[in-house]
């Protein structure tokens, strides 16, 4: 096999220490300091808005008294739109960086969680659907992401806008502004108060809302059912009980969320009362401070501003909690990415198994003390009955489960070997051809540069592709599913043998051909690795005479002899042989 | 089906409006406050405008002026949560009652249309569509013209007010719009982006997870890494493109108010007399101005989200329309059923001279005629195609013959209620459903005819009840579909059948493979549920040894209308 196209590179995006959430914001450093720069200018400059709006007010007020002239109005304007641009220019690169860094967060998340995905084994992978977990995690990964980008925006837009407007309102008048700044305090905590309310009722509405979903797939896939039983309109009022229970968790939900808002903006502008008062007596000058009458129209505004920030700021409160929840639940994921291994074919070689068996989990022994020899270029039939071992057999091979005894090659016990090692030396074809959605050359060199021809003609599949309007190029679906059953499994056959490894254990591959194309391909087989040792799983035994050897399986014993051999001694084989002839015969 | 056809056109806009006519006083009190919002909203800022005149006049604003300022922002905050409430409850009233139609709509679907559905299709109908018109409600219609409302008024305002700005602003509106809506659809093309490659990113998960060994036993893992890195690098390109737009989105906006009010307010300042008709104003004023045109600037965005909202609603209410205007069942007649079940002297089934076919010019059945006297045993057998289910469909009143007729114990079949079928009869399908509830569900299937009594010696006639009393909590176990093994399944699906003490059992085809210990179990069960009983059923292995009469269907291939 050629070098894999450069480790490492694959995974620009992954991080040493993923399950650190720090280390997200280190490595996006550059981002998070454009960020910071453009949010401190925005969310300063924020108060110029109201700072120029009163000063316009105040000089269009000096112009009616002729105490100030047009070009002075023409400079503040100018003065205005300038840093409006710059602030609202800021508040754009802001904006657009921390969703950038969103962006980059979920997608390294993602690529790490595969990373992790791609090394599982199968045995993880099926033992308590971890698989599902990495499923629903990746989908975590956006939410978390989401959610810390909220925090970094609350961060600059709740955080520093706050301060900035607090000072901002102290400088002109600290007596007035301290009165005012009582009130906002009063409508968070209203807000804290209401969001265990808020939780309580959105998860009830959310619940009933799964519970009406399932009702309504019970109701429309059982419709027959309940029809020819007369029990639709007891099920139409089961329903409609779903509905009223969804209406009612729906408007308590809802009602939380949207109604309080503007309650919350209420509170916070009880202040209004003071600045009215209080600012209107600074600029008669009866007040505390001496104030014009743009000091008075920029305190109001900045300060209703502030008051809309602050109802705002429970609902982004709100979001940074979901992020943690999801954090948490991809937390376990969250690994360094191994390496990807390099896998080197080895060179033809003497394959021993002794005193093999494989035991199921249950504790029933499905078969043991199997030992045979095989030199470069054997071929070996395996075949039996309906559940008498052959795939677990073929399956040993892989070293997905435990099993008793050796299997060794040129004398190296494959169990001392490292994955990367034995998956050199074994070349595995299961009963599912796994094929990927892509096109069909993808699936046959996955990735790899080579031609892709000689291999299709081996499983005779190369006239069929030629004849799709795509040709190689041509995508197979999910799962292979554009292909007809003989073409996915041929096209896995084509797969397996471009890996040339000098042993092949295939399960079953030709049991969607008829008897010539099985005849034909198995010749291509032979002729394209004529080194390498084969172990033919079937049963199917059309090829079983071309076999040096032929293990048959029955009953927890495996007989290690050659056809005719079999044919002679053993009943049982003699009849599957028969029944392997009808059933070519049916099929042709 | 003729009246069906004729209603068909908006059923989904007859439900909202059934639903507003009889909430009338939730209707008008949605449309009094939302008036009330926008009223009350607008009206602030002319207080402020009395208040900042008075101090420029060189005095002071009395208390009670700022008590109204107060009051009015504290009424308009209320009001906005009425509104906000009520369009809450409305839009949750317009779901359910839409919910509600659609189930009585698929209560009387014809057999034909509800058995071709996808359930999960249909379901999504019921769910996601539904809600899609409920953000009609929550922030689409209805926002939109209190939106409407709003610029238009402040447009009336500004015009008393400073007649120069509103016309300005007649010339900045509509280009603000149409930034909108470019935005939106730049946007929605970037998020129709990014759904496909998500689903190509979702998709890899499964394939991976499913080929690991091939992944493995290969080597592959790095490719299967790339192509994963390109699958979310699509993804990662089309969120970017939708990042750029909501980033640039409202700092234009504001960029564009703060122009405005800088050009009025140069324009107010300047010397000309001509200019100063138009523009000129007093500072409280131009105070209350420059509040006016950050108000006219925020419903302006929020009509271009709005749009956005409607045309998806558009999308479900058609889809809503179509299912509601799918072809109906008949009319039965109520009664009919109860007079079956009177009627002993009756042959139990009688099929005259029935031709039917699920498509007409594709027969299944030519003039088939079949007796099946009260108290007999008569079993159906024939290839796949010959018609044997179809029989049982006429004969339950799914569908009518084309020619012909099916009468059950003298009646009609087809005329017969759905209601009044049960103690009619039994159907054991052939595949047993599962529906959400206890054990007794099963049996009763939530039928409130049916009492625990009865189900109780149903399950013990089905040879059930025993394993069932040794469930944890008996009868009123949760039932999940690991409970009962394949045989047990078929027990209680006898035994559903047998609930409502029917007068014929239907037996369909058992498909699962059960072992001979479990088939012994199966069919003595059947043949206790049998006995006393009219029974008509499909050839298998076991009802064969039920005995009784055997009826070829198509025995001759040449009689086979479809090989034609």
């Amino acid at each position: 096999m050629k070098k894999s196209s450069s480790k490492g590179e694959e995974c620009i995006h992954c991080l040493a220490h993923p399950e650190i959430i720090t280390s997200y914001f280190t490595a996006q450093w550059p981002i998070l300091a454009i960020i910071t720069v453009t949010g401190l200018v925005y969310n300063i400059g924020l108060l110029a808005g109201p700072y120029y709006e009163g000063q316009m007010a105040q000089c269009l007020l000096d112009i009616s008294r002729k105490d100030a002239a047009f070009s002075d109005m023409l400079c503040l304007v100018l003065t205005y739109l300038l840093v409006i641009l710059l602030v609202q220019g800021s508040r754009f690169v802001k904006r657009f960086y921390v969703r950038r860094f969103a962006n980059n967060t979920a997608r390294s998340m993602k690529e790490i969680l595969y990373g992790n995905l791609v090394h599982h084994s199968k045995q993880e992978l099926d033992a308590e659907g971890s698989g599902n977990l990495i499923t629903k995690a990746v989908s975590d990964a956006d939410d978390c992401a989401e959610g810390m980008r909220k925090f970094t925006t609350e961060l600059f837009d709740t955080g520093v806008a706050l301060i900035s407007y607090t000072v901002f309102l102290l400088s002109y008048d600290w007596r007035l502004a301290l009165l005012c700044l009582l009130f906002p305090p009063v409508s968070y905590v209203l807000a804290e108060r209401m969001k265990t309310i808020v939780q309580r009722t959105g998860a009830a509405a959310k619940k009933s809302s799964g519970r009406l979903s399932q009702a309504t797939l019970d109701r429309v896939s059982g419709a027959m059912t309940y029809r020819v039983y007369g029990c639709e309109e007891a099920r139409n009022k089961d329903y409609e009980d779903r509905l009223a229970d969804y209406e009612k968790t729906g408007v308590l939900a809802n009602v939380f969320v949207s109604a309080m808002p503007p309650i919350y903006q209420v509170i916070s502008m009880v202040s209004v009362l003071f600045i009215l008062w209080f600012g209107g007596r600074n600029v008669t000058g009866t007040g505390w401070t001496a104030w014009n009458v743009a000091a008075f129209t920029a305190f109001l505004s900045s300060y209703t501003k502030l008051a809309v920030k602050s109802s705002h700021a429970a609902k982004l409160f709100n979001a940074v909690q979901k992020a943690q929840v999801s954090w948490r639940r991809i937390l376990p994921f969250l690994k360094a990415v191994p390496d990807d291994p390099e896998i080197k074919s080895a060179a033809p070689g003497t394959l021993s198994v002794q005193d093999l068996g494989v035991t199921l989990p249950g504790g029933r022994v499905l078969f043991s003390g199997l030992s045979i020899t095989a030199a470069p270029g054997d071929a070996i039939g395996v075949t039996g009955p309906v559940a008498c071992g052959k795939s677990s057999l073929g399956r040993a091979f892989l070293f997905e489960s435990p099993c008793s005894g050796t299997i060794s090659w040129n004398g190296q016990d494959l169990c001392g070997l490292s994955p990367e090692e034995r998956n050199g030396i074994v070349g595995y074809l299961g009963h599912d051809p796994e094929l990927f959605d892509g096109t069909i050359e993808d699936n046959v060199l996955l990735g790899r540069k080579e031609d892709v021809m000689p291999y299709l003609k081996a499983v005779c599949l190369d006239k069929e592709v030629a004849a799709m309007e795509e040709g190689i190029h041509t995508r197979i679906g999910p799962s292979g599913n554009r292909l007809s059953g003989g073409q996915q499994k041929r096209l896995a056959l084509a797969r397996t043998l471009a890996l040339h490894r000098p042993l092949y254990v295939l399960d079953d591959p030709f049991s969607a051909l008829d008897r010539d194309t099985e005849r034909k391909v198995f010749a291509n087989i032979r002729a394209l690795c004529p080194d390498s040792t084969l172990l033919y799983l079937s049963h199917r035994l059309e090829l079983f005479p071309q076999m040096k050897q032929v293990l048959f399986m029955k009953d927890g014993t495996v007989t290690v002899s050659t056809h005719e051999a079999l044919l002679q001694t053993s009943s049982d084989y003699a009849q599957l042989v028969a029944l392997s002839g009808k059933g070519g015969q049916d099929n042709a | 089906m003729r009246n069906a056809a004729a209603k068909t056109k908006n059923c989904a806009l007859a439900s909202i409006g059934t639903t507003m006519r009889t909430h009338p006083l939730l209707t008008a009190g949605l449309v009094l406050s939302i008036a009330g919002a926008v009223i009350t909203g607008l009206l602030p800022p002319l207080v402020l405008e009395k208040a900042v005149n008075q101090l420029a006049a060189g005095g002071m604003f009395s208390f009670s002026l700022a008590v109204s300022y107060f009051g009015l922002l504290l009424l308009a905050g209320l009001l906005e949560a009425l509104k906000q409430v009520l369009l809450t409850v409305f839009g949750q009233k317009i779901t359910r009652g839409l919910r509600h139609d659609l189930c009585l709509k698929l209560t009387r679907l014809s057999a034909d249309v509800a058995s071709m559905q996808d359930a999960g299709a249909v379901s999504s109908r019921f769910v996601s569509d539904v809600d899609t018109v409920e953000n009609l409600f929550d922030d689409g219609v209805i926002s939109m013209i209190a939106d409407l409302v709003q610029v238009v008024s402040i447009f009336v305002i500004l015009f008393t007010r400073n007649r120069g700005l509103a016309l300005l602003l007649l010339v900045v509106l509509p280009l603000i719009f149409w930034y909108t809506r470019h935005v939106q659809r730049e946007t929605k093309k970037a998020q129709v982006a990014n759904r496909r490659a998500l689903a190509s990113v979702t998709g890899l998960i499964p394939e991976t997870i499913r080929n690991i060994r091939t992944i493995h036993n290969t080597g592959r893992e790095s490719w299967m890494r790339l192509r994963y890195s390109a699958s979310v690098g699509d993804s990662y390109a089309a969120i970017e493109r939708t990042n750029f737009y909501d980033a640039i989105y409202s700092p234009i906006i504001l960029i564009t108010n703060a122009a405005v009010v800088g050009i009025v307010m140069l324009l107010a300042a300047s010397g000309s007399p001509a200019v100063q008709s138009f523009f000129g104003m007093q500072v409280g004023t131009a105070v209350a101005v420059i509040s006016y045109i950050s108000q006219v600037f925020s419903p302006l965005e929020s009509i271009g989200m709005e749009i956005q909202t409607i045309q998806s609603a558009m999308a479900g209410l058609t889809r809503i329309n179509e299912f509601m205007g799918q072809e109906e069942k008949w009319d039965t007649v109520p009664g009919t059923g109860k007079r079956a079940l009177k009627d002993t002297a009756s042959p139990a089934v009688l099929l005259k001279d029935v031709t039917f076919g699920y498509k007409k010019e594709q027969p299944v059945l030519q003039h088939f005629s079949l007796t099946v006297r009260q108290g007999d045993t008569v079993t159906l057998t024939g290839r796949t195609g010959t018609g044997k289910s179809t029989v049982f469909r006429l004969l339950l009143g799914l569908y009518r013959p084309q020619e012909g007729s099916v009468s059950i114990c003298g009646q009609n079949a087809a005329e017969i209620p759905d209601g009044e079928k049960r103690p009619l009869f039994g159907y054991v399908e052939q595949i047993f459903r599962l529906v959400p509830g206890t054990v007794l569900d099963q049996i009763t299937l939530f039928d409130d005819r049916i009492t625990r009594e009865m189900a109780e010696q149903a399950a013990r006639t089905a040879e059930l009840d025993t394993v069932i009393r040794a469930l944890p909590k008996g009868y009123d176990t949760p039932c999940t579909d690991s409970l009962f093994s394949q045989g047990q399944w078929q027990l209680l699906s006898i035994a559903r059948a047998i609930a409502a003490e029917p007068r014929i059992l239907l037996l369909d085809e058992i498909t699962a493979n059960l072992d001979a210990g479990t088939e012994e179990t199966v069919l003595r069960a059947i043949r206790n549920a049998a006995s006393g009983r009219t029974v008509l059923s499909i050839s298998h292995r076991i009802s064969a040894s039920l005995g009784g009469q055997q009826i070829a269907l198509a025995p001759e291939a040449d009689d086979f209308p479809c090989d034609s």
